[in-house]
C-alpha cells in the first residue's frame, strides 16, 4: 500500500485523482454512486456571477473515441452555488475536498468572482479558473487563446485572491500552451491545469447539418489523450507550477501516464459518463501500479519518465 | 449500477425488438416512466451510454425489459446480443409518472414505441388504461397488442390510414372525452417531440391534465452533463422559460411545466 497523499501547491490531496469540471455536476449528483471523500478532490461545473442558460440543444454527441459538448457552462451562478442546497453547503456536510471552477465574461467578473470565493471560502479548498472553455461566445477561450488577455486575467484573479490556491486551466487550442503555462507562472498562478477540450465538429450528412447547436464545440474523451499527454509533458518542462492533468483518462493506465509525463493530480472526465465508478478504478491502479514499481509514495513518478 | 445478464433478445417486428434484462434490484424499484442506460459494449466508437424507456418489469422473476428501435449503429449492437450475455446497467433513472386517482381514467398516448414508457401504468393504475396510440403507419404501430391483452380500450390513428383513423394520434381525445360525460381525465405522454408539443397544447385548449416525457439525446444520465436539456415554463423568468435536465427533473414532466417552442 503505497503513500497516495498528493502534495498539490498549498493543498494536501488524499490521492491524485480528481473529477474534471463539467463531467461530475457539482458533485451530488454522484454521491449515491461512492463517498466523495474518497476522491481527492471534487471540481464543480463552472461558475460565474449570475445563472447562466447555457447553449441550445442538441448540446452533445458522439464520435469516434469520445463525445463533442457544447454545453455553454450552464449554472447556478455564485450565489446558489455558495448558498443552495444542492450545492455546496451539500458538498460541506459529505467532506468532500472541492475545488470550485469559475468563469467571467470580462476581466472584472473574473476578478469579482474570484473575489466572492475567497471572501466565502469556508468548504472551498481552491479555485480552478477557467479560460478556456471553447462554447461560450465571451469569456472562456476567447482569454486562454490570447496571451496577452490570459495574462490579464490571471493577473486580476491574483490580486483579487488572498487566501485559496489559483489553478488556471488551459486550452488546447493555441500554438503552443507552454506559452500560456509560462503566463501563469509570471502572473503568480499557483498552478495549471490542462487540458480543456479540443475544438471539434461532427456534421449529420443526411440532414447537411451539424450534429450540436453550437456548430463547433469541444472534444473529450479516449481520443484526444494522447495530445494532453504531450502537453502535459510540455508544459512539465517549460515550468515549476504543479500541473492538474487530464484529457481523455479512461483507466488507471492512462493516470500513469500523465504522472509520468509530469502532472502531480489528475481529473477523470468524459468517462464519468460512461462508468461513475471510473475515478475509484484509477484510484486502486495507481496503488497496485506503485506497489508493483516498488514505490513507496506517488511523488516518485511525478515527472519520472525516462528519455 | 449492475451487469445484467440478457434472457431475451428478440424481434417484435420490423426493426422493433424487446429485451429481458435480469436485474432483481432495478426490476423491484422501477417505476412507470423510468430509464435505464445502458452500456451496449466497450468498443471505442460507442462510448456512451445509451438511455431506453423502461418497458415492463416482473419482480417476481427479478426482469425488466426494454423494447428499442434499431435507428443507429449502438442500437443495431444491442440487437446482435444474444441470452446469456452481459450489458452494464445504470438505473432506474428520472422522475415518475404519477399514478392517477381511482375516480380518473388514465389515458396513455403514445407515438410510435413511446407505447413503451407508459406500460408500466396497465400496473400501477387501478383503473384501466386507455391507449391512444399514433404512428405513421400500421407497421410501425407497437406494442397496442400487449395494452389490449391487458385489457385496454386500443385506439389507434396511423398518417396513412392503414390502422384505426387516418390522422393525427391527438385527434383521438376529444372523442375519448366526449363518450364519457362528468369523467375526470389524466394523460400520460411519450413519444417525438412535436407529437409531444402538439399533445400538450391541445391537452391545454381542452383544459385537460397529464404528464409528458420529454427525453433528448443523453449523456451521463444522472444530472452530471447538461446535455440532455429541455426548456420549462418559468414565469420568473425574462424570457419565460429555463432550463431542466431530461435525465434528472425529467424525462416526466408535469403539463404545466412543458414550454411549447423546445
Amino acid at each position: 500500500m503505497a503513500d497516495l497523499t498528493t502534495k498539490f501547491a498549498s493543498l494536501t490531496l488524499k490521492n491524485p485523482v480528481t473529477t474534471a469540471s463539467g463531467t461530475f455536476g457539482y458533485g451530488l449528483e454522484y454521491a449515491d454512486f461512492y463517498d466523495l471523500k474518497k476522491l481527492g478532490g471534487v471540481i464543480v461545473k463552472g461558475i460565474k456571477s449570475a445563472p447562466s442558460d447555457g447553449n441550445k440543444m442538441p448540446r452533445v454527441c458522439e464520435v469516434a473515441g469520445g463525445m463533442i459538448n457544447a454545453i455553454g457552462l450552464q449554472g447556478p451562478g455564485v450565489d446558489a452555488f455558495l448558498h443552495g442546497e444542492h450545492y455546496l453547503p451539500a458538498l460541506k456536510k459529505l467532506g468532500a475536498t472541492v475545488i470550485v471552477n469559475m468563469w467571467g465574461t470580462s476581466v472584472g467578473e473574473y476578478a469579482d468572482v474570484a473575489a466572492r470565493f475567497d471572501a466565502e471560502n469556508d468548504g472551498i479548498a481552491a479555485l480552478e479558473v477557467n479560460i478556456s472553455c471553447p462554447n461560450v461566445k465571451a469569456g472562456g477561450a476567447a482569454f486562454g487563446t490570447d496571451v496577452k488577455r490570459a495574462s490579464e486575467v490571471i493577473r486580476a484573479v491574483r490580486c483579487a485572491v488572498r487566501k485559496l490556491p489559483v489553478i488556471i486551466k488551459l486550452s488546447p487550442n493555441v500554438t503552443d500552451i507552454t506559452e500560456f503555462a509560462r503566463a501563469a507562472e509570471a502572473e503568480g498562478a499557483d498552478a495549471i491545469s490542462l487540458i480543456n477540450t479540443l475544438s471539434a465538429m461532427a456534421i449529420d450528412i443526411e440532414k447537411k447539418r451539424p450534429r450540436i447547436a453550437n456548430v463547433t464545440g469541444g472534444l473529450s474523451g479516449a481520443c484526444i489523450k494522447p495530445v494532453a499527454v504531450r502537453m502535459v509533458y510540455q508544459c512539465h518542462k517549460a515550468v515549476k507550477l504543479p500541473i492538474l492533468g487530464m484529457g481523455g483518462i479512461s483507466c488507471g493506465a492512462d493516470a500513469v501516464e500523465f504522472l509520468l509525463a509530469g502532472a502531480t493530480a489528475v481529473s477523470v472526465g468524459t468517462a464519468n459518463f460512461v462508468d461513475p465508478y471510473a475515478p475509484l478504478k484509477v484510484i486502486d491502479f495507481i496503488n497496485d501500479y506503485l506497489d508493483r514499481h516498488h514505490h513507496k509514495s506517488v511523488s516518485e513518478i511525478i515527472g519520472a519518465l525516462e528519455l | 449500477m449492475a451487469q445484467a445478464q440478457i434472457r431475451e433478445n428478440s424481434i417484435l417486428h420490423g426493426d422493433y425488438h424487446k429485451i429481458v434484462f435480469a436485474a432483481p434490484e432495478m426490476a423491484a424499484k422501477a417505476r412507470a416512466g423510468q430509464f435505464v442506460h445502458v452500456r451496449i459494449d466497450e468498443r471505442l466508437d460507442h462510448v456512451l451510454r445509451r438511455p431506453f424507456s423502461i418497458h415492463d418489469t416482473d419482480p417476481q422473476s427479478g426482469t425488466l425489459t426494454v423494447v428499442y428501435k434499431v435507428v443507429g449503429s449502438g442500437t443495431k449492437n444491442l440487437a446482435a446480443k444474444k441470452a446469456g450475455e452481459f450489458c452494464d446497467l445504470l438505473g432506474p433513472l428520472g422522475s415518475t409518472f404519477t399514478a392517477c386517482a381511482d375516480d380518473v381514467i388514465p389515458v396513455a398516448v403514445a407515438g410510435g414505441y413511446g407505447s413503451a414508457a407508459t406500460f408500466l401504468l396497465t400496473r400501477e393504475c387501478k383503473q384501466k388504461v386507455v391507449l391512444l396510440i399514433g404512428a405513421r403507419t400500421k407497421k410501425e404501430l407497437v406494442l397496442d397488442d400487449a395494452y389490449r391483452a391487458c385489457g385496454c380500450d386500443v385506439r389507434v390513428a396511423t398518417d396513412d390510414g392503414s390502422c384505426g383513423t387516418q390522422g393525427r394520434v391527438t385527434a383521438l381525445i376529444a372523442p375519448l372525452v366526449a363518450e364519457n360525460p362528468g369523467k375526470k381525465f389524466f394523460f400520460y405522454g411519450c413519444g417525438p417531440l412535436p407529437m409531444l408539443l402538439a399533445l400538450a397544447k391541445t391537452l391545454r385548449e381542452m383544459k385537460l391534465d397529464g404528464e409528458l416525457s420529454m427525453d433528448e439525446i443523453m449523456c451521463c444520465g444522472v444530472g452530471a452533463c447538461f446535455g440532455c436539456v429541455v426548456k420549462v415554463n418559468d414565469l420568473s423568468s425574462p424570457q419565460g422559460w429555463h432550463y431542466e435536465r431530461s435525465c434528472v427533473e425529467g424525462p416526466v414532466f408535469p403539463l404545466e411545466k412543458i414550454y411549447l417552442e423546445q
